[in-house]
């Protein structure tokens, strides 16, 4: 794993009175554990993969406490997990980024949903949504409402966030209901504090084991007829007393203002926010304290009918906020004060944008334009002096740069094991002309970017030989498929593989095997490598010997399959080409192996500084370029765009262009020099091989070497 | 209302940085201080080299009553009090999204440069302008402190983190003292002698005037290899312009062939100044229009350029070079006491060997090829041992062809192109000094090796029998808006290298552009579905 969470996992210990300080993830780790939580699963991805890999790592507090954690395969497995607190009085969480892992994971939310629990059930999902977001922008809102799952939006401090935690297994208990606990990206990340209390041991755990099977009860099965019951239920029975227990427990917050006529109704995820405009319209103080009313959702479904049309009935008009799109809450209070003849005018989505996350700005305009129609009366320079400022601060910044600031993408990492395919991949279309790429999710759909640009679509995770399945037979040339490990494991081995295998395909899927799920964090798949050949390899990559994926295709029925290690560029050229061009009609698969760089340098790193100060033998490797024969076109860097093969101006006054250059943060990976002999770029590439501590017999050499060369070599 | 105003610091850095890591010492400084303090991020995927920011508000003293304060958890444009940004064109980013207010915004920044892939990828230099950026700094900051973080890190041996946490601290931004912070790193207990150390010298940098220096230090010090002396006089007779490049030229060509093809090339020059009209005088040059000089100036750096053309014996010579080996050393920080040693990637192909032998017999040796079509292919790879004996052996005895460079094929067929070149210069020079200046960094698209090198003479061939030949041609002499097609066009033979760019823009000068280079189709035998016809869209 990319990250160690020793000091986090002392953390989780703590007992009641003791201050815990950390990441808003961490906090809803230790709010589980002080709910009593028996089975945590769940699958990774930002923003919650530390909430799974804190307690992976914590193994042993998790063992004494009996709660049994699982990296589930993918985020249905993970759902399905939640089974158990069907018919046993346990309560279990899991996780997932949203809104792509809810996608996967709905066949089992739903049947879940449909017969309810008797423990209490938590989804705690990321909500991946506005900026540093990696997925399409929809609203797990959609999910929750569809299959009645409750849903939780908790202000994003510490203490309400672990109260939401809390609240929300007895909130599932009191309905039957699995109940969705969505953060947003900064709420993840967000770091503060909060009175930890004391860690309960579950009832039923790994060490207080069941004795006897649950009942068998028919009803309790999502299967007709006992489906439409639960459907009935749901509505009837479940979300009344969901109501019930959000008014009795006090989950929705009411902060009263002297402005009572006025009137705002946020998401809890939003409420600093909105406070922060407030602020700055000066109608809230340092501790947040609004002259407007504010009702906070801290569950935005279900709505409390009564506690809605009670906040908004004799008020001017009340302001939603409410972010994203369709306007589900916006909607649904609008007839509820309709049933209950509140007449008070609603505004929301009319005066906020439809699209994109709902920044501390975008509600000071959406509030300006609130108060100018209901308010007029209130001071409103203050805000829309800053909006102003903020328009001619954009407007004066763009006029002096010019245009001056170039995007930067995330990319592969140096000495990344993808990059190698993709600068392969990109000679052979120097050959074949350009080819149909279908992208997948992982570090390889980096190569969207600068300077390979490949792929004409990305359609999920693990769906790219999926999604060529149509291509490939209108397109003359075959289109090839790129997959991660990570993907294959996820979901590609069925909806790709087995579906290519069972429609004899001809098509040609890349697996890019590393060993890990790096883009998430570098977490343990089936195939990846055991701690003992990871420890013999040091350095160098240990995939080699792990044949899972090899094995698994060979098993299904894969006739045409080739490994090839990603470094040898022209070997991984000639394969591809082999694979696009080979006669052989039916799935072709090409596994390019090399272990994510990330995982070798933390091995690395350690054994290397050990060695130096014990004084042992280490050679390190760089590579460089000879900046008097670099020429200055840069197609080194168009075929591999490594971070530390760079361009600085020429020592030599004549030159015009800059040169190519290679940083101290090489790791010697290899590429440059295999790229500049495939491609038959040009002779400036060098390596250099270091000696630290070199024996007796390798310095006398150097020295009898350095005379000759005197008698040899000009200055 | 709103007594306590929360102080807000944006931070921005690339992935992989340890912005983390910062974050986490401005925390435990508060927290040390007793001040309420919140910070978050978007790390995702922008972890992979990305550029990616970190927030932090906190208070300068504590609300009273512990009350907590509400922190927003995104910054807000125009009000942010502290911007760090580890990297200039990310500090300039911050600017450009509003970030960073005259009223109220103190912009502390890296002067370094990490070249997004956009920059580095261009076949000519596609760099950002550092000095727009800082201008557009002064401007649009109350107080802009700019330190060249990536060297302060590297003299200590530290990660930019700490220093950008010095730089912090040292800018006076902080509410607590400096010893909190040099606390917190030594708590830390990772790297913390190096961490103090990058730390207290950024801390000094940013509180002296030091750090505005960083501003002065731009681009690198340019080794110019000076020409012996006594070539001063004969130097001296050719025009103002042309004397710097042309002193650097001939150091260039002694180096690269010897004195008399260095004489060659002050000849030509003379040739081409002759054609100008600009006397030997400097007050000749003075009378000679602008772009004559521009001109005449280019004419000297590409000419000297080409005329030292890369061939095998070349790149031999360089390779095998003493300072060669101390170059490496230095740039790859090896130590006294550790040993070095240097493996060069090589691939010569026939074309390149068959231009080193002499004329007839390389001529033979290409037709050949050409024959059974192995000319563009490859030679073998080789790992030469540039440090071992029977490396540096190979590399001298080619080096030791020089002498017979004079009679091989390539330089024959360069000295024909470039008189080919310099003939167009002359006639261009006197009656259309802006064409001529164009003309004169025509050799700017001659480039690189193998592929790239035919590439690039492809492109030079292209635009001077279309655009060159075409003005020339016309009895009256070539026209402003011709030298600005010609410019243009050198630009779109150096935008992209399948050269479709340069076939757009010469459309654009009116002639008929070539069509793509034929690529196969490759498709498989379909037996389930053969396609009865092939379409293929380009």
């Amino acid at each position: 794993m990319e990250r160690s969470f020793s000091e986090e996992i002392r953390s989780l210990a703590l007992g009641a009175g003791e201050t815990f300080h950390g990441e808003g993830i961490l906090a809803v780790t230790k709010a589980l554990l002080q709910s009593g939580v028996s089975y945590v699963g769940g699958y990774q991805g930002a923003p919650v993969s530390h909430l799974l890999d804190v307690m992976v790592q914590a193994r042993e507090t998790m063992d004494e406490l009996g709660v049994h954690v699982e990296a589930c395969a993918n985020e249905a497995s993970a759902a399905a997990m939640l089974g158990a607190s069907i018919m046993y009085p346990v309560r279990g969480a899991v996780t997932w980024k949203s809104v792509v892992g809810t996608n996967v994971a709905s066949d089992a939310l739903s049947n879940l949903a449909s017969p309810g629990v008797i423990g209490g059930a938590m989804i705690v999902v990321g909500e991946d949504y506005g900026e540093g977001a990696s997925v399409i922008q929809e609203r797990t809102h959609a999910f929750a409402m569809k299959s009645g799952l409750w849903l939780l939006d908790p202000r994003p401090n510490l203490p309400t966030i672990v109260r939401m935690v809390e609240r929300g297994f007895e909130l599932s208990e009191a309905s039957s209901t699995p109940v969705i606990l969505e953060l947003r990206i900064r709420a993840c990340h967000v770091r503060g504090s909060f009175v930890a209390s004391d860690n309960v041991r579950p009832k039923i755990s790994t060490r207080e084991l069941q004795s006897e099977p649950a009942a068998f009860d028919y009803d309790r099965l999502a299967h007709p007829p006992a489906t439409f019951d639960h459907e009935r239920a749901k509505y009837e029975l479940r979300m009344p007393a969901a109501r019930r227990y959000i008014v009795d427990a006090g989950l929705n917050e009411r902060f009263d203002g002297d402005l009572g006529e006025l009137g705002i109704v946020v998401q809890g995820g939003l409420y600093n926010n909105l406070v922060r405009a407030l602020q700055t319209l000066g109608l809230a103080d340092a501790r947040g304290r609004s002259r407007i009313p504010i009702l906070n959702l801290n569950v935005v479904y279900p709505l409390v009918p009564e506690q809605l049309s009670e906040f908004c009935a004799g008020k001017r008009a009340v302001l939603i906020l409410e972010e994203g799109q369709p306007e589900f809450i916006e909607q649904e209070i609008s007839s509820i004060l309709r049933r209950a003849a509140v007449a008070t005018p609603l505004h929301g989505k009319d005066l906020l944008p439809m699209a994109g996350e709902y920044t501390a700005e975008v509600i000071l305009s959406g509030l300006a334009r609130y108060l100018q129609q209901h308010a007029p009366e209130l001071p409103r320079e203050a805000g829309e002096r800053a909006l102003r400022e903020i328009g001619e601060l954009r407007a004066r910044a763009a006029d002096l740069l010019g245009g001056q600031v170039p995007a930067r993408p995330p990319g592969f990492c140096t000495g990344c094991p993808e990059r190698p395919v993709f600068a392969a991949l990109k000679l052979v279309e120097q050959d074949l002309g350009r080819l149909h790429v279908s992208a997948d999710i992982g570090c390889h759909s980096f190569a969207t970017f600068a300077p390979f640009s490949f792929g004409q679509s990305i359609l999920g995770y693990g769906m790219s030989l999926a999604s060529s399945a149509g291509v490939r037979n209108f397109s003359a040339k075959r289109p090839i498929a790129i997959m991660g490990d990570g993907g294959f494991w996820h979901n590609g081995l069925l909806s790709g593989v087995t579906s290519a295998l069972l429609n004899q395909a001809d098509g040609v899927l890349v697996i890019m095997k590393n060993g890990y799920t790096s883009a998430t964090g570098t977490q343990e798949t089936i195939s990846t490598p055991s701690s003992e050949s990871r420890r013999v390899a040091e350095g160098t990559s240990a995939t080699g010997n792990e044949t899972t994926i090899e094995s698994t295709l060979k098993g299904l029925g894969v006739k045409w399959l080739r490994t090839v290690d990603n470094y040898r560029v022209d070997d991984v050229r000639k394969t591809l080409h082999e694979a696009l061009t080979s006669s052989f009609d039916g799935l072709k698969v090409v596994i390019a192996d090399g272990e994510c760089q990330l995982e070798r340098q933390r091995r690395l790193k350690p054994l290397r500084a050990r060695a130096l100060k014990e004084g042992r033998r280490v050679v390190r490797t760089r590579f460089g370029v000879d900046e008097d024969t670099c020429t200055g076109d840069h197609s080194c860097i168009r075929l591999s765009g490594c971070p530390t093969l760079t361009v600085k101006t020429p020592a030599d006054p004549l030159k015009v262009d800059p040169v190519a250059h290679v940083t101290n943060d090489c790791v010697g990976c290899g590429l440059c020099g295999e790229v500049a002999h495939a491609a038959v770029l040009c002779p400036s590439f060098w390596r250099a091989e270091i000696v630290t501590h070199p024996t007796r017999w390798e310095r006398l050499r150097a020295r009898v070497r350095a005379a000759l060369f005197r008698a040899l070599q000009p200055a | 209302m709103s007594a306590a105003r929360p102080f807000s610091i944006l931070i921005a850095a690339l992935g992989g940085e340890g912005g983390g890591v910062l974050n986490d010492w401005i925390v435990q400084c508060a927290l040390a201080s007793g001040l309420p303090v919140q910070t978050t991020s978007v790390p995702g995927v922008a972890q992979r080299t990305g550029s990616t920011s970190y927030y932090v508000e906190l208070m300068r003293e504590p609300l009273g009553d512990d009350a907590q304060p509400v922190f927003a958890l995104s910054p807000m444009p125009g009000a942010v009090d502290v911007v760090l940004a580890s990297e200039l064109v990310e500090a300039g980013r911050m600017v450009e999204r509003g970030f960073v207010n005259p009223q109220r915004t103190t912009l502390i920044a890296a002067s370094h440069r990490v070249y997004t892939t956009r920059e580095k990828m261009q076949m000519g230099d596609g760099r950002s302008d550092d000095a727009t950026i800082h201008a557009a700094a002064r401007a649009l900051a109350a107080r802009y402190v700019s330190l060249d973080m990536a060297s302060i890190a590297a003299a200590h041996g530290t990660v930019i983190s700490a220093v950008m946490f010095g730089a912090l601290a040292g800018a006076g931004a902080l509410p607590w003292p400096r010893e909190t912070c040099e606390r917190v790193i030594r708590d830390g207990g990772i790297g913390v002698q190096s961490s103090l150390a990058g730390f207290s010298a950024a801390f000094d940098a940013a509180a002296t005037g030091a750090a505005r220096e960083a501003l002065a230090a731009a681009g690198v010090e340019r080794a110019a290899r000076a020409s012996p002396e006594m070539w001063a006089p004969l130097l001296a007779t050719l025009p103002a312009p042309m004397r710097e490049h042309a002193a650097h030229g001939v150091a260039r060509l002694i180096d690269y062939q010897d004195g008399a093809y260095a004489r060659l090339y002050v000849e030509r020059l003379r040739r081409l100044a002759d054609a100008s009209g600009a006397a030997g005088t400097s007050g000749g040059a003075d009378r000679a229009s602008a772009s004559t000089g521009a001109a005449l100036a280019d004419a000297a750096r590409h000419l000297a350029l080409w005329m030292s053309y890369e061939d095998v014996i070349r790149v031999a010579d360089l390779k095998s070079r003493r300072s060669r080996v101390e170059r490496i050393r230095a740039e790859a920080r090896v130590r006294q006491d550790e040993l070095l040693d240097v493996v060069d990637y090589l691939r010569p192909g026939l074309d390149e060997v068959a231009a080193i032998l002499p004329r007839a017999l390389g001529m033979r040796l290409r037709s050949r090829a050409q024959r059974r079509g192995t000319l563009d292919q490859p030679g073998p790879g080789l790992h030469l041992p540039a440090t071992r004996l029977h490396g540096l052996l190979m590399l001298r005895l080619l080096a030791w062809l020089r002498p017979l460079r004079r009679r091989s094929l390539r330089f024959h067929e360069e000295q024909q192109a470039i008189e080919r070149w310099l003939a167009a210069l002359v006639r261009s020079l006197a009656a259309a000094p802006q064409f001529a200046a164009a003309l004169a960094g025509l050799p700017r698209v001659l480039k690189g090796y193998g592929d790239t090198q035919r590439r690039g003479r492809a492109s030079f061939a292209r635009i001077f029998d279309t655009l060159v030949e075409r003005s020339l041609g016309n009895a009256d002499a070539p026209t402003p808006s011709d030298a600005t097609e010609l410019r243009q066009a050198i630009e779109a033979a150096l935008a992209e290298p399948a050269g479709r760019e340069l076939e757009r823009a010469l459309e654009r000068a009116g002639v008929t552009p070539l069509p793509p280079a034929e690529k196969p189709i490759v498709w498989s035998r379909k037996p389930r579905n053969a396609p009865s016809t092939v379409v293929t869209s380009r």
